[in-house]
């Protein structure tokens, strides 16, 4: 029978809860097309994560070796090509579009003859052609693409879209994969972490976010968005293009690649709702957006949305709060 | 230190209205503004700066029309030794796995120590021409690339992982990374210097002169097909604020009140 594996993201001894979302995708895809949902687990001590997945999937398979112990995609796909020609045709291979999956999956299809699809929201089999749908230009449109699954395929899951899900009543059982490594030449070799610097200010604490994104447009009006912020008493936050640009510090970027933030008001102004930016704003309370573009992503996650200039409304938000807070 | 960067141009949609093709498959490009890929922008600076430090040339190659060839003239203003066009005509652009094949059989024609093209597009965002470029050459890549230094033969690079941490490897060249956003300060592209490079040629090149075939780089030998375009489904959406700037700036004052 061919199945659907989700390949377990874990980084310093920690899983990471989106290989928890990919396992609530391979359950569906499972019941929907009658593929057993299985997770397989690349580490140098492999128990631990199998046990925790344990109680999600109704099978975890692990492949254990000194060289999982970081991730590095050569050493994966060592032991992920000859376990892919185990797997059956019709298989289909989940993974998160993650640091980890964007180095990994694009790669092991080069490798191998399963073809893969990235970045996707939604998946469907048809026969044997596997249909995805993808956010494209700025997530104005969707795409629906296909690729021949009928010797199996290769995916990479969009996070945020798929929630964890409930616990199984059983347990599921444990087994090694038993596949070794194809013997490879490294050419790459993994050197170290790197924590990010604390900063100035720790944005994930803060009860009022003022976000900014590209729509600042330019330098020049980084401390007109500062002053704004100080009067409302919130703490001034963004989006990655004004760190790219320098103009706010790396620990005021809200996103995937930056801070996840809880705050009780989360006021972004001139950002889009890229997935990346989104996915760093779990749980506001209140999300109000402001954007010109009545048709920005934003306005589908917000609570409120006001389709304006952000300038505009900047100072009037300035001029009623005058001296009064 | 011989570098290829591919590069590719998009619109800019981030800020326009888009507008679907009848025929489903594409958008109405007339009223966007198209530009280089911002990841390839910054993907071609970092390799102007490794060049002004460690010699050797720099080429920008991209798969497209005639009417693509001013990112590489953009290119070549900004520091670029050399500039090429892939006709793009006989290929499936909707597949990365054409472009791929295309960018390969480009690069195995030289001999370039590393290879660059940015993290992913922002059109179709699939961030997979590097990682499959890498792969059919046979040669080591990484992804989401934050700093580069190279060393005696090889390259340490940092990448970026989620949450502001980030790793850094070491890849033996020749090599290939896709360059992450925020790497350096791409520098001011001035009508002058555009002016300045007016004259130097772009070879363009011919898929068969790369040996590849028709079959497999058209819509017949894809491996990823795109079959039809559509606008976000309905969700929740916001509840809208209208009025005034200062009837907006009050009822958002309420609000924050409110809950803060
Ligand atoms: C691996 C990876 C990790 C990433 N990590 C992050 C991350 O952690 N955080 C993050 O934010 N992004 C991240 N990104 C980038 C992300 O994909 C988007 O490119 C980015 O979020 C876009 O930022 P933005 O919304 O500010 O800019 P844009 O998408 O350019 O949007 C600008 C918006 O401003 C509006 N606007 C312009 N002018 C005005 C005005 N005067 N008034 C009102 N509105 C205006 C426009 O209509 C538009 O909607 C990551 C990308 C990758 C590939």
């Amino acid at each position: 029978m061919a199945s659907v594996y989700v390949i377990a993201e874990h980084r310093k001894g920690e899983l990471g809860d989106v290989t928890l979302e990919n396992i609530a995708l391979a359950k569906e895809l499972g019941e929907k097309y009658g593929l057993a949902p299985k997770a397989i687990v690349l580490a140098s001590s492999a128990r631990a994560f199998a046990e925790e997945l344990a109680d999600y999937i109704p099978e975890v398979l692990t492949i254990e070796d000194p060289s999982l112990e970081n991730f590095l995609y050569e050493d994966y796909a060592a032991f992920l090509r000859p376990a892919v020609d185990m797997f059956g045709p019709g298989s289909i291979v989940l993974c998160p579009h993650t640091a980890f999956g964007m180095e990994l999956m694009p790669r092991l299809s080069a490798e191998t003859s399963l073809p893969c699809i990235t970045d996707v929201t939604e998946l469907e089999l048809d026969g044997t052609r596997l249909r995805a749908k993808r956010s494209i230009y700025n997530g104005k449109i969707v795409s629906s693409v296909s690729v021949d699954a009928s010797k199996g395929a290769l995916v990479t899951v969009r996070t945020g879209v798929y929630q964890a899900p409930d616990k199984l009543s059983a347990r599921g059982t444990i087994e090694g994969l038993g596949v070794s490594a194809e013997p490879v030449r490294k050419k790459t070799e993994f050197i170290g972490y790197r924590e990010a610097p604390a900063g100035e200010v720790d944005i994930t604490q803060a009860s009022f976010l003022l976000s900014i994104g590209r729509g600042i447009k330019d330098e020049e009006n980084i401390p007109r968005a500062a002053r704004l912020a100080e009067k409302m008493h919130a703490v001034l936050s963004c989006s990655r293009p004004v760190v790219d640009k320098k103009w706010l510090g790396k620990e005021r970027q809200v996103g995937t690649s930056g801070r996840t933030v809880k705050p009780k008001v989360y006021l972004a102004m001139g950002i889009s709702g890229a997935f990346q930016h989104i996915a760093g704003v779990k749980g506001a309370g209140v999300f109000i957006a402001v954007n010109r573009d009545p048709k920005a992503p934003i306005f589908r996650v917000a609570d409120y949305g006001v389709v304006e200039d952000m300038f505009k409304l900047m100072d009037a938000l300035e001029e009623k709060i005058g001296g009064e807070r | 230190m011989d570098i290829l960067v591919c590069i590719k141009k998009v619109p800019d949609t981030a800020d326009a209205e888009v507008i679907l093709r009848s025929d489903g498959k594409g958008i109405e490009e007339e009223d966007l503004a198209f530009g280089i890929n911002e990841w390839d922008n910054y993907a071609v600076e970092e390799a102007i700066r490794l060049k002004e430090k460690e010699g050797g040339k720099v080429a920008v190659v991209t798969i497209g029309t005639g009417d693509d060839e001013d990112i590489l003239r953009r290119c070549l203003a900004m520091g670029a030794d050399d500039a090429y066009r892939i006709d793009s005509s006989p290929f499936y652009m909707d597949d990365p796995y054409s472009v791929a094949k295309g960018l390969s059989a480009f690069a195995k024609k030289h001999s370039f120590d590393l290879i660059m093209t940015g993290v992913m597009a922002g059109d179709m965002s699939y961030a997979m021409t590097g990682p499959l470029t890498a792969g059919m050459l046979g040669i080591p890549h990484t992804t989401l690339v934050t700093s580069i230094d190279v060393k005696d033969g090889n390259i340490s690079v940092t990448r970026e992982l989620e949450g502001g941490l980030e790793e850094s490897v070491r890849l033996e060249l020749p090599a290939l990374l896709t360059i992450q956003t925020g790497i350096n300060e791409p520098r001011y592209v001035s009508i002058m210097g555009i002016r300045k490079v007016r004259s130097k040629e772009i070879p363009v090149l011919r898929a068969e002169e790369l040996g590849l075939s028709a079959e497999e780089i058209g819509e017949q030998g894809a491996v990823l097909e795109l079959e039809s375009l559509e606008r976000p489904p309905e969700g929740k959406e916001a509840e809208m604020i209208s009025g005034s700037p200062d009837e907006i700036a009050e009822k958002i004052l309420e609000i924050v009140k409110g809950v803060v």
